[in-house]
Order: structure tokens, then C-alpha cells, then sequence
């Protein structure tokens, strides 16, 4: 069914950088970027806020940037949100059928998945997502929904993520101001990971791991369902800040440091001699042995992998087929996939974005992997939306065979 | 938060406990029971058998009918199994003095086993112990015959055990997988009721947060001809509370909780480690609602357990009666009469009181009013950490009430004899207990004191390091003044280079 080009707008309000892009879905579901407003963003620690005036200055100014480059005038958006206090958990309901009902009905499955959104968050959390990951009949696996069939349990399984609903809130009141409506909010690691795998991958099993400015958010998908979703307030940030400790490098020296002389491979071939930068007039200001430089920014990352890892669910690694899919602005220190690899023990990805035209540089740059998938995110809600619209219209143009 | 010595006489030493396998298929439950790791218990094995009996494992044995068998089995008869069991009852009877829980696992329907389990039982009975016994029923295809002589000493053993649960042979292959070997199913059925005494034994003897007592067990289980539903699951790491529910209502014996859908009462007990928390327990027992009626009553009970790690386990413990006739009966709990007419073990003893009728009369009706009066206080009083010196032998006033009219007999002095003893015998529970428990990741026994001892120290530790780290003056750099990154005891907020150099 040919449709209208949609125009969809993501929004990552994030620790290093705040970043919009207007995306087009076209009418054969192709995206295109039309443009992209990126500021550097202050006010925001570990993915949430801290000064609120900061950060709406900033966003104010990403959206006047991603208007002018788009040339789109931006009323709604996609917002992306992580921090500390987000969590995903997985949640099974299950529903016995009442005696003399031996098929599934609609109201059964239903059922089923009001007692499984039924998990118990603490009081003052709120539900961001509840995704089902699949269906089970009796035990036996369903991946879309049994109504219709015979069967006596149906279980549903979900994957819930709940956060603190405060902080939720005041990042939605921040867009509010600008002014703008939110479409959507979605939990980062689940927009990144639209973008970042498609459907082989979460078959395969897949982790995205998107370590940005101030959270490591990452998203397991195992047999085609999301498995595990979660943050760690440990970013890039902290690395810059570990080598502001340890060697007593101003921070913006210490960032510059990190960008462009860091290794986080565990290689001692990289770590010989020492690390230098150089002012304007090409004396050098800064040196640090790099064996020192390397090892603190080793030592940070390896920890944070671990700790993704530690949360994964027991087994989960050794399930991981397809490998792991790293982006966020950190993961391009230079070494990361090997680390990565010496802590997963897996096929480590940057991924590449499929079928996404227009400004090539910036789509292909990590940095904005998150603002993309919840262009991709919008898509995919947009075309789950359109079902059952598209039946009315279609009775409506048996009736009025004429207009769009 | 301050620790305080929480009386351990509010409990029952595990000393206290006999678990008696009788016939062939009771020694190889108490086999079972002993290489599950509880043999510290006192298994008591009893068989007409001599070759089997020699074989078994349990630490005191008493051969049924030496004279009368000759060593060789009842043969099926339970009539030979009644008259061996006679013989030896002054025997008997000194092994279970003083006992307060005895379990009697025994197999119904061959000679042994139905002949004497119902007069061990009444044994059992006399010396005071609360009774509790495991009875398997035969396989269908072993016969009419078998079965109803089964079904002949069941009917005798649901009078006079307080808590009778029964497994049927026949479902013994939901246990395993069809193709499985036989001594694996056997295994299975007998680890299940191994599981059971645990549980049982974990209630009782333990104390918890909320406590629960055998007073509660005794309510849970109170039907006649009941068929026992029990259930234990145990499980770790997240969403362990979903899993550990789930693995309980696995059990055969609740038919995936669809069972426990008419239970009356339901008795859930829960223990987990230090890290137990509320939130867990709140979302279990959520979870728990559905499968039980909203007008049943909950029994509840938790208990924190060093030993226990990161896992939580949950043990569900309700009765049904085997026909649907007696639910109309056993609808009104409060109404205990029925059960209080059941004709009391003790008014059987073999000497009775010249004024035997009167007293027995006399003794039924402040009976009554006993158990009401006293089902309330028992469940405050473990609660209560005063000095109860006889709180100890608490739950045995409420079985021993009617013993009251013959205080002449020599039974209550016997039982207030075993006070001290067992006074002193909780010294020497606690190492014994501890080393059994820690085997099958059960609740571990140790007193309050010591499960309060630890997270003190615990305390003090995760201070300790880092004071010596002093990481206190050390500068956070960006992250100054923020409230810490604390994941796992330890500050993401510093560096690991800083942080793992030591």
C-alpha cells in the first residue's frame, strides 16, 4: 500500500553531545536523513540531567541547527532516554484457560499479557517499554500470537523497562519547552539497536553495546527477541577523568590526550614511549608514558565490559551468534574491538547502517547511532500502527474509489 | 542495628527429630534421606528382613520380629507384620522417647510396611511426638489385594498421624521421562519425600524473620484424608523469585498449582539470603495469589539464611481432602470439632484411667477450647523474644491437652524431663546442623545471633579496605561531589587503575 513520506525526527539528549535528525521514511519504507543538528551539550551527567537551563539552552540550539540543515519545520519527536535508573527485566505471564475453552481466544492472550506487564517496580518507577519477546502454548514456543489454537497455558513472555518516573518526566518537560511534542520515548539501547542489527542478527543473537560521553547502555537480543536491556553510568567521560587523576592533566588536555593518542588494546607494542601532544606552535605541552595512558584507559573499559557482561543473563554470551555490535562515541578508541574481544570472546562489529541515504558522512559516525535508530524505531511503529488503519481505508475505497 | 540473642529454645533442636524407615520401601527412602545429605538426622530403620535391614544405612536399627519371621520378610501378610512389630514395641518405644517430630516413611501394601507402621505410629503418639508420615501407595498393577490392604492401614494411619501425606506409585512417571531407568523414577519419588522432611524439618526447626512453627504446620495440614500438596522450589540470580515459584509449582504433588486452586489454607515459607528483600518477597506472594483461592488463608513464613548465597528458595505446604465431600467439612476452620473427635491416640493407651470414661469426656470438651485459645497465642509467642524456658515445648500442650487429666501417668514427667536435655542439646546443634545444611544449599540453622553476627562484619569489611585505600581524600575529579557511582561495593566513579592497584 503506497503511502505519504513521512517525516520523523530522533532526539538524543545525551551526555557528550545533543543530538536531532530529521529523517524521512519514504514510501518504500527507505530512510533518508535530511539533515542533522548536533551542539555540544552541557547540564547532563551520566545520561540525565543536572541543570536544566543548560540543557535546554543546548537543545534549543540543535533544534535551530537541524531545522536550518533539514529545512523542515520540527513540531514532534522521538525522544531517547538512559541513565542509572533504567532497567529491563523479563516478566512471564501465564494464563490457564478456563475448562470447556480448548482454543485460544483474542481476550486469553490478552490475558496473558496484562499479568505478565503485572511485574512488581518500585513505587516511584514508571513502565517505558513493555516488548513481548514471544508467546509459549503448553511449553511450546510460539513467536506470534496463538489465538486460534488449541492449547490449555498460554504464557507470555515480556520484557519490561521501568525507570524512575520523575526523571522520565523532566526529560519529556525539557522538549515540552522548546516547544515540542514527544512522540515516543524509547529506552537508548533499544533505538541504537534498531539501527545497529536487523532481522539475522537478533536471530543470531546479538548484543549492541553503546558506550557514549557519561552511560554504557547496551541491548542483548537473543532468538529474535530483546533478552536484556540496561545501562551502566560508566562512559567516556570517566575515562577522560581517569586520566585526569592519575596523570593531573587539566580535563580538556586530558580529553585531547585520550582522543588522540589512547589505546585500550591490551598490545604492549602500543604502549612503548611516551605520548605527546602538541600546542599551535608545534612544541610539545604534554607527555605521559604511554604504558601509564593505556593502561588507565584499559583498565576503565575492560572494567565497564565486565560489568555488561555481569548483568547479561547467565549463558547469554555463549548464545551470542551473530556477535557484538559496539557503537557510541567511545568505541572508537582506537583498540576498543580488541578489548572487546578479549572480554566477550566474540565477533566484535562496528555496524554499518543499512539502507539509510542522504548525508553519507554523518550516519556512518557512531556518534549518532542512537538519533538514527529512533528513526528507524518511529518506522517500525508507524508501519504496526498503520494495520489497522489500513483495513478502514481500504473498506472506505471500496465505497470512494477516488483520492489519495 | 543491634543484635540480640533471639532465645533459641523458641525452636526445635534437630536431636529432637527420629526419621524411621519401615519395610523395605522406607529403608530405601531413608537411603535416599541419607545420601540427600541430612545424615546427621537420626534415622531409625525397622524391617522384618534381616538381609535388607543390614544393608541399610540408617545408624540405629531394630529388626521387627526376630522370633517370629526368623529374619525373613512379613511376606505381604500385614497381619505377620502387625504381630512382629509387638515384639519389639518396649524397644521401639525407648528409641522414640523424647522425640517431638518423628517422620515414618514407609511403603502401604506389603506386610511390613501396612501391618506396622499404624502401631508404630500410635508409638509414636504415646511418647508424645508430633507425627508426620510418608506413605507411598502401590503401583495399580500390583493388585486389588496390595492395594487394599494399602488402603486398610491408610485409613488407620490418617487417625492417628497428625500430618499424613501420601504419594501414589502410579504417578511416579510424571517424576521422569518415560524411558528413563526404573531407579530413577524410584530415585525421583524418593527425593521428593526426602525433600519434604527437609522442609518440614526447615520450618520447624529454624527460626525466621516471620516465623512459622509447627502450630501453622499443624493448621495447614489440618484435614482428614488429606492428600498433602507440597511443594519446594529453589532457584538464583534474577527474577529468582519467579524461577524459585515456578520450581515449586513444578512439583507433582501440586499438578503445576492447578491444586491448589480449593486449598483452604496454604502454608508458604521462604528463605533466602542476606539479600533478601522485601520487594521479592512482595512480588512472590503476588504472583502466589493466583494460584490460590482469595479466601485462603496464608501461612507465611520467612527466614534469612547466611548459607542460602544468592539463591532464594520457597516452600508451599497444603492439605486437600481426597474426596470433595469433605471440603464442606473442612470449610469452617475455626470449627474444630471434628478434628478434635477423632479418637486421640491417647485415649487408647494401653493403661487407662480407672475413671477412663469420664475423663476421656471430661477431656473432649476443654479440648475445644484449648485449641482455640491456644492457636493465637502460639503464633504470637515465637514472635516474642522474651526467655520462654517453656516455650520450648510449646506446641505440645495444644496434643498433650488431653494428657492433662492424667497427669498421674508417668508421660508428662517424661516430658518435662527432656526440657533440659534439649536446653542443652542446642549447644550441639548448631555445627552439626550447619555441615549438613551447607551441602544442599538449605536454610542454614544457625541461630539469630550468628545470622546477625556476619552482616556486622560485613559491614565493618567494606568499610575497612577502603579506609586503607583511603579513598575517602581521594579527588574525584568531574564527578566531585556527586552522590557515589557505588555498583558492587565498589566507586565506578574512580579510576580501576587507581582503584585495582592496590
Amino acid at each position: 500500500m503506497a503511502r505519504r513520506t513521512q517525516i520523523h525526527v530522533g532526539l538524543e539528549i545525551g551526555t557528550s553531545k545533543t543530538c536531532m535528525v530529521v529523517g524521512e521514511i519514504k514510501a518504500d519504507s527507505a530512510v533518508k536523513i535530511l539533515g542533522i543538528g548536533v551542539t555540544k551539550t552541557a547540564g547532563i551527567r551520566k545520561g540525565e540531567i543536572y541543570d536544566f537551563a543548560q540543557a535546554r539552552a543546548c537543545l534549543k540550539d540543535a533544534l535551530a541547527k537541524a531545522e536550518d540543515a533539514s529545512n523542515v519545520q520540527i513540531g514532534s519527536v522521538y525522544l531517547a532516554v538512559t541513565g542509572a535508573h533504567l532497567q529491563g527485566v523479563n516478566n512471564c505471564g501465564t494464563y490457564r484457560l478456563p475448562d470447556g475453552e480448548p482454543v485460544v481466544a483474542t481476550e486469553h492472550v490478552e490475558e496473558a499479557r496484562n499479568i505478565a506487564r503485572e511485574v512488581l517496580i518500585p513505587r516511584d518507577h514508571a513502565f517505558l517499554h513493555s516488548i513481548v519477546r514471544n508467546y509459549r502454548l503448553d511449553g511450546l514456543e510460539h513467536s506470534t500470537s496463538p489465538v486460534g489454537l488449541f492449547g490449555k497455558t498460554v504464557e507470555a513472555d515480556f520484557h519490561i523497562v521501568h525507570g524512575i518516573a520523575t526523571r522520565i518526566q523532566n526529560s519529556i518537560k525539557l522538549v515540552r519547552e522548546m516547544p515540542l511534542e514527544v512522540d515516543e520515548i524509547v529506552f537508548s539501547p533499544i533505538a541504537t539497536a534498531q539501527m545497529a542489527l536487523d532481522r539475522e542478527h537478533r536471530e543470531g543473537g546479538a548484543l549492541v553495546i553503546d558506550i557514549g560521553g557519561g552511560t554504557t547502555d547496551y541491548a542483548l537480543y537473543l532468538n529474535g527477541a530483546i533478552a536484556a536491556s540496561g545501562c551502566i553510568p560508566v562512559g567516556g567521560d570517566h575515562v577522560t577523568n581517569d586520566i585526569h587523576l592519575v596523570t593531573g592533566l587539566p580535563f580538556s588536555k586530558a580529553d585531547r590526550l585520550k582522543i588522540m593518542e589512547g589505546d585500550a588494546s591490551s598490545d604492549l607494542a602500543r604502549s612503548v614511549g611516551i605520548a605527546k601532544l602538541t600546542d599551535d606552535r608545534g612544541f610539545a605541552e604534554v607527555e605521559v608514558e604511554r604504558s601509564i595512558l593505556n593502561e588507565v584507559i584499559r583498565q576503565r573499559l575492560e572494567e565497564t565490559l565486565k560489568l555488561v557482561r555481569a548483568r547479561l543473563p547467565a549463558g547469554a554470551v555463549e548464545q551470542i551468534g551473530s556477535g557484538i555490535f559496539l557503537t557510541g562515541g567511545t568505541s572508537l578508541m582506537r583498540g576498543f574491538s580488541e578489548l572487546a574481544f578479549d572480554v566477550f570472546g566474540r565477533d566484535i562489529y562496528r555496524p554499518e547502517p543499512p539502507e539509510v541515504s542522504g548525508v553519507q558522512a554523518s550516519f556512518k559516525d557512531p556518534h549518532y547511532a542512537t538519533a538514527i535508530g529512533l528513526i528507524r524505531y518511529a518506522q517500525i511503529l508507524e508501519t504496526e500502527r498503520a494495520g489497522p488503519a489500513g483495513m478502514f481505508k481500504k473498506l472506505g475505497r471500496m465505497i470512494w474509489p477516488f483520492g489519495k | 542495628m543491634i543484635p540480640y540473642a533471639r532465645d533459641p529454645q523458641q525452636t526445635i533442636p534437630s536431636s529432637t527429630v527420629k526419621i524411621i524407615g519401615l519395610g523395605g520401601a522406607g529403608s530405601n527412602m531413608l537411603e535416599r534421606i541419607a545420601l540427600d545429605g541430612m545424615e546427621d538426622a537420626e534415622l531409625l530403620g525397622l524391617n522384618t528382613d534381616a538381609r535388607t535391614l543390614s544393608t541399610c544405612l540408617a545408624r540405629e536399627k531394630i529388626q521387627l520380629g526376630s522370633n517370629l519371621t526368623r529374619g525373613l520378610g512379613a511376606g505381604g501378610d500385614p497381619g505377620l507384620g502387625h504381630q512382629a512389630v509387638l515384639e519389639v514395641e518396649s524397644e521401639i518405644r525407648s528409641s522414640i522417647r523424647g522425640r517431638k517430630i518423628v517422620f515414618i516413611c514407609v511403603g502401604l501394601g506389603g506386610g511390613t510396611g501396612s501391618g506396622a507402621a499404624p502401631i508404630i505410629t500410635r508409638i509414636a503418639r504415646e511418647e508424645g511426638a508430633f507425627v508426620v508420615v510418608f506413605a507411598t501407595m502401590p503401583f495399580a498393577f500390583e493388585g486389588l489385594r496390595r492395594r487394599e490392604q494399602a488402603e486398610t492401614a491408610l485409613n488407620e494411619l490418617a487417625v492417628l498421624a497428625n500430618a499424613l501425606v501420601t504419594f501414589d506409585n502410579n504417578r511416579m512417571g510424571e517424576l521422569v521421562l518415560a524411558k528413563q531407568g526404573i531407579h530413577e523414577a524410584f530415585t525421583a519419588a524418593d527425593h521428593m519425600i526426602g525433600e519434604a522432611i527437609k522442609a518440614v524439618l526447615r520450618l520447624v526447626i529454624r527460626p525466621g524473620i516471620i516465623n512459622v512453627g509447627l502450630d501453622e504446620l499443624m493448621s495447614a495440614l489440618r484435614t482428614n484424608r488429606s492428600r498433602c500438596l507440597f511443594g519446594s522450589g529453589i532457584a538464583n540470580g534474577k527474577d529468582r523469585a519467579a524461577k524459585a515459584l515456578k520450581n515449586a509449582l513444578n512439583s507433582p504433588l501440586l499438578d503445576q498449582g492447578s491444586l491448589l486452586k480449593t486449598a483452604q489454607t496454604v502454608l508458604v515459607h521462604l528463605s533466602g539470603g542476606p539479600d533478601l528483600t522485601l520487594f521479592e518477597i512482595e512480588l512472590l506472594m503476588q504472583r502466589l495469589q493466583k494460584f490460590v483461592p482469595d479466601d485462603a488463608q496464608i501461612l507465611f513464613g520467612a527466614a534469612i539464611d547466611q548459607g542460602m548465597g544468592d539463591s532464594l528458595s520457597i516452600t508451599l505446604i497444603s492439605a486437600l481432602p481426597e474426596d470433595s465431600l469433605a471440603t464442606s467439612q473442612r470449610a469452617s476452620l475455626s470449627h474444630q470439632a471434628p478434628e478434635n473427635l477423632i479418637p486421640d491416640p491417647i485415649d487408647e493407651l494401653p493403661s487407662p484411667q480407672p475413671r477412663k470414661a469420664s475423663a476421656t469426656r471430661d477431656a473432649v470438651a476443654p479440648e475445644t477450647n484449648h485449641d482455640a485459645e491456644a492457636l493465637p497465642l502460639f503464633s504470637t509467642e515465637p514472635e516474642t523474644p522474651k526467655s520462654g524456658k517453656h516455650v520450648a515445648s510449646f506446641t505440645f500442650t495444644a496434643d498433650e491437652s488431653a494428657s492433662e487429666t492424667m497427669m498421674d501417668e508417668p508421660e508428662p514427667a517424661a516430658m518435662f524431663e527432656d526440657k533440659p536435655e534439649s536446653e542443652a542439646l542446642d549447644a550441639s546443634i548448631t555445627p552439626l546442623d550447619s555441615a549438613s545444611s551447607s551441602e544442599v544449599l538449605l536454610e542454614m540453622p544457625v541461630a539469630p545471633v550468628d545470622a546477625e553476627h556476619p552482616k556486622l562484619k560485613l559491614g565493618i569489611k567494606s568499610s575497612g579496605p577502603q579506609a586503607e585505600l583511603s579513598l575517602d581524600s581521594l579527588n574525584r575529579g568531574r564527578f566531585e561531589g556527586e552522590t557515589p557511582n557505588v555498583f558492587e561495593g565498589e566507586d565506578l566513579d574512580l579510576p580501576p587503575f587507581l582503584r585495582k592497584k592496590k
